[in-house]
């Protein structure tokens, strides 16, 4: 319980390091030791998105490798979390031995927010923010993952924030993956309506669990709104923390 | 209805630009989304309710064969006549040949998605016999001649003024009115002369059960009920995957279908026939002919993953959920089947070769898979797919990848367990994702990430990775 | 023959398919009907019902009944009515009463054949007036057996369905009418119909109004 083991989604690899960093200073400022397998690479959710299976297994058997058999994995994103959760066993259906350390791993992988309050029972992580906030619920964090509470005490635990309304905050904002660009088009219209209900929440910042979708709403904020904004819900609270004296 | 599937994307873009379609996708579907919870909260346990629909239509389907023979024991003791057709050409050929020696000159329709999907009013009417759509919606986009926007509103999103001019040109509509109830009232004046001097008339099945040989409809306007009453032959026709084991197992999922469907506990009329009418009644069919449609489901039966698309009850619960429904509306999909269950049954029944859009314009949001009264699991199912037409697997009708698609995945299989090979890559590749970047946004690439750029940025590719970060990181603690 | 090769084929190739073990039923609660005392039943399908638009007066014998329908017969204007032979229906005695109120009480039997009475049902008749075998209290909702003393276009064709139901035949969910009428295999009713108030539909532009294709109202005459 009190170290875990640091899964990172490659979005946040590549495009939000930061995210990466504040869940690190967060966890440990929770009395919570880290460590990063440098060996780590993609859980394969594009290739298997892509339909790509045999190549996904690849993937899926070196990440196996990688996260070993002794540890509690957590990640900033619901839809890697889901990936090995739900994915790996699947991928392995024909072949016992790789299935059963599927499924072994499986039962030691966390969301990020899921971690913090199921297995931490952590709610209050000392931050503070005044001003209003709404949350957006990713699909995979809400629907694979049944995460929805966790991640709204957390934020009503920070002292100061009002958790405002958000209109269809149960609704998919767009991304998808290769979705967002082979679709474009629909793409579009989803993201856009995500954010006219963001605007029309009158909150001051958007909160949400999924690298993804940050990119998608944050893309399209950036373009268009540039000045609202969007955070990981990890940036928040590490970033929002109040120091020790 | 011939398929339009491989028009998805030029669909897409005009329905997006369609201010009638997107002002009515923006109302209705919350507004069914709304009734549908309201209707559900009737249930004590509304996900113990769901999963034992689910439960039922699995149980239909592991047992289809001893089901269906049970049904057609019981239909013929009940004086029913059963057909089995293979497909569409054995459905239609049957349907003309009992009208043409019944000297039929027109039929009326009850709403039967699966007779859309054989064509059966193409051969009707190419043979003179004019086959009538009862179901307002149904009758109003025959009259002009739409493909259906909705399963079950088939031309909810049409606008009243259409609707008007088709009815002024086409049902005798006398006084011009934009009002839905008084054109809804012309039609009803229309049809029923139709009802009155029927001599034949179809209608699909809502679910056929095992147990007793009894086929159910369930409707709201009567059209159906006319259909099974006024003339003196009924015809019903139904695709493999409607039996259901017993009356009980058809009643839960009967209020399962009008909370998921419509949110009311029922619909107005739901009919149950055991047979053609006895000797001494004055109205109901002589004969009563049930046709059994295969058309390419005991195909699907043969995979274990892939059967479970034949679960759905056609609630209609997916396409109002479906977001990606809520942007194009039905007319996209290019079938009789659209949104989320379109999505898993016409790859099916079409070929992934022709579909190839169907299974990928989804963000697996699985909105579709958490309304489901029959437990289908629509992304896995999307994924099943890519995976077959990736492999381009025979039974599924898979088409080639680009090449290009092909080796990229190659590449990065091969880099993904060499995870020096990996982060030399990204190195690699940061000089060219970021040429374009100012203050560290990027506002367009060239190439096949080019459309996300039309409408947003990207944080330009960060000079340090988190892998890179990490020797710091580990050094803070 | 051609058929049973069809046949054939379909089912064997179902047969042939990789077996599917049937998953287990999950615990399902009872519905809240299912412990109603009457008084609650009929509470319970007289909201449903009015609900749906539907009409629903309690009276407290047969003579009162004739009472109600002179009142709605007067209301509705009616001049002539199709009615079923059923034994609710017998027990009313309409043909006397139409007698008496100047109102034209027609029945099936009237007919030599199945095309007059079309002719009367669709063109003449203001109103059709039918016993039901059922009264489901969870939807407010009719259940009717067809048969010869009841036939099917009555409830349907005319503008306006009164139907009347002792409360005896008040049940509180689907499954305990069906559990009646499906009992004996060998005797099932040619057709069996649930109504759940006047005929409506959405299709135009998702405009909800009453009376597409059957009746536009509907008057339910509780009996106890």
């Amino acid at each position: 319980m009190n170290k875990v083991s640091l899964f990172i989604p490659c979005t946040v690899d590549l495009f939000l390091p930061h995210i990466g960093e504040a869940t690190v200073r967060l966890l440990r400022s929770l009395g919570v030791s880290v460590v990063y397998h440098e060996e780590q690479t993609c859980c394969g959710q594009p290739a298997m998105n892509a339909g790509y299976q045999k190549e996904a297994q690849k993937a899926a058997q070196h990440f196996l490798e990688v996260f070993g058999e002794d540890e509690i994995i957590v990640s900033p994103s619901g839809s890697c979390v889901c990936m090995v959760k739900y994915h790996y066993p699947e991928l392995f259906e024909n072949d016992p031995e790789w299935r059963r350390r599927a499924e072994e791993v499986a039962s030691r992988i966390y969301e990020f927010s899921q971690f913090l309050v199921d297995v931490l029972h952590v709610e209050d992580v000392g931050a503070s923010f005044s001003g209003k906030v709404a949350y957006h619920e990713s699909c995979h964090i809400l629907r694979g993952l049944k995460v929805s509470v966790q991640p709204k005490k957390l934020i009503q635990a920070v002292k100061g924030v009002e958790l405002v309304p958000l209109n269809a905050a149960d609704t998919c904002c767009g991304f998808g993956g290769e979705f967002a660009y082979h679709y474009a088009d629909i793409s579009e219209s989803m993201v856009k309506n995500k954010v006219e209900n963001y605007l029309a929440s009158g909150a001051d910042l958007l909160l949400l669990g999924e690298p993804g979708c940050l990119l998608n709403i944050g893309g399209y904020l950036s373009r268009n709104h540039p000045q609202k904004k969007i955070m990981h819900l990890a940036s928040f609270l590490a970033d929002y923390r109040r120091e020790k004296a | 209805m011939e398929p339009r599937t491989e028009k998805f994307k030029e669909l897409v873009a005009r329905e997006l630009h369609n201010p009638l379609s997107q002002k009515f996708l923006k109302v209705m579907p919350p507004i069914q989304n709304m009734k549908r919870s309201i209707g559900l909260s009737t249930f004590p346990d509304i996900e113990a309710a769901q999963a034992y629909g689910a439960a039922i239509r699995q149980e239909a389907i592991a047992r289809l064969p001893e089901l269906l023979e049970q049904f057609e024991k019981n239909a013929l003791a009940n004086g029913a006549q059963v057909f089995w057709a293979r497909d569409a050409q054995e459905a239609n050929e049957y349907i003309l040949k009992l009208a043409k020696e019944r000297g039929v000159k027109y039929v009326t329709k009850g709403k039967s998605m699966v007779t859309e999907e054989t064509g059966l009013n193409e051969v009707l009417s190419q043979n003179g016999i004019e086959p009538w759509e009862t179901d307002l919606g149904e009758f109003i986009a025959q009259q002009l001649n739409l493909p259906p926007f909705h399963i079950v509103g088939p031309a909810i999103n049409v606008p009243v003024e259409e609707v008007r001019d088709i009815f002024m040109a086409k049902a005798n509509l006398k006084e011009p009115t934009l009002d839905p109830v008084e054109l809804g009232y012309a039609a009803r004046l229309f049809l029923r002369d139709k009802f009155h001097h029927v001599q034949m008339g179809i209608t699909g099945v809502n679910m056929a059960v095992a147990e007793t040989g009894t086929i159910i409809n369930v409707e709201n306007e009567g059209n159906i009920r006319y259909t099974k009453a006024s003339p003196r032959t009924q015809v019903s026709v139904m695709s493999i995957e409607k039996v259901v084991p017993t009356m009980k197992d058809a009643l839960h999922l009967i209020r399962l279908l009008c909370r998921n469907c419509t949110g009311q506990k029922l619909s107005a009329y739901v009919s149950m026939d055991s047979g053609p009418k006895k000797k001494d009644e004055i109205d109901g069919p002589e004969e009563l002919f049930i046709v059994i449609v295969d058309n390419g489901r005991t195909k699907i039966y043969q995979d274990l993953k892939a059967r479970q698309v034949l679960r759905c009850i056609r609630c209609a619960a997916c396409l109002n959920i479906c977001p990606v429904y809520g942007q194009i509306g039905g007319y996209a999909y290019g079938w009789a089947y659209s949104g989320p269950m379109g999505q898993v049954l016409n790859p099916l029944l079409l070929g992934l070769e022709k579909t190839q859009d169907l299974y990928r314009a989804t963000t697996l949001c699985a909105a579709c898979k958490s309304v489901c009264p029959a437990g289908i699991d629509h992304p896995s199912l999307f994924l099943y797919y890519r995976h077959k037409d990736v492999t381009v697997d025979p039974y599924f009708g898979g088409k080639a990848r680009p090449a290009q698609e092909i080796r990229f995945f190659k590449a990065w299989a091969w880099a993904i367990k060499r995870p020096w090979l990996w982060n030399l890559g990204i190195k690699m590749a940061r000089p060219f994702i970021n040429k374009n970047a100012r203050e560290g946004i990027i506002r367009q690439i060239k190439g096949s990430f080019a459309d996300w750029f039309r409408q947003r940025d990207l944080p330009a590719m960060a000079e340090n990775t988190f892998h890179e970060r990490w020797k710091n990181l580990k050094k803070e603690a | 023959m051609e058929q049973s090769s069809a046949r054939q084929e379909i089912i064997q190739k179902l047969k042939q398919a990789p077996a599917e073990p049937v998953g287990p039923r999950p615990v399902l609660p009872p519905l809240a009907e299912l412990s109603m005392t009457q008084e609650e039943l009929v509470k319970r399908f007289t909201e449903r019902l009015v609900e749906e638009t539907g009409v629903v007066y309690r009276v407290k014998s047969y003579e009162e009944a004739i009472e109600k329908l002179t009142e709605i017969a007067q209301a509705e204007n009616l001049k002539k009515v199709m009615v079923s032979t059923d034994e609710v229906i017998g027990q009313l005695n309409l043909p006397a009463w139409g007698t008496k109120q100047g109102i034209k009480i027609m029945t099936p039997l009237d007919f030599a054949d199945r095309d007059s009475y079309k002719d009367a049902v669709f063109l003449e008749a203001d109103a059709g007036i039918t016993g039901a075998d059922f009264a489901v209290a969870e939807s407010g909702t009719l259940g009717i057996r067809h048969r010869k003393d009841q036939a099917r276009l009555i409830s349907l064709a005319p503008i306006l369905h009164i139907a009347v139901v002792p409360i005896e035949r008040l049940v509180p969910t689907y499954e305990k009418a069906i559990d009646q009428v499906f009992a004996n295999k060998n005797s099932l009713p040619s057709q069996f119909v649930f109504i759940t108030g006047p005929s409506m539909t959405g299709d135009i532009q998702g405009v909800l109004f009453k009376g597409m294709h059957g009746p536009r109202k509907l008057m339910v005459i509780l009996i106890g």
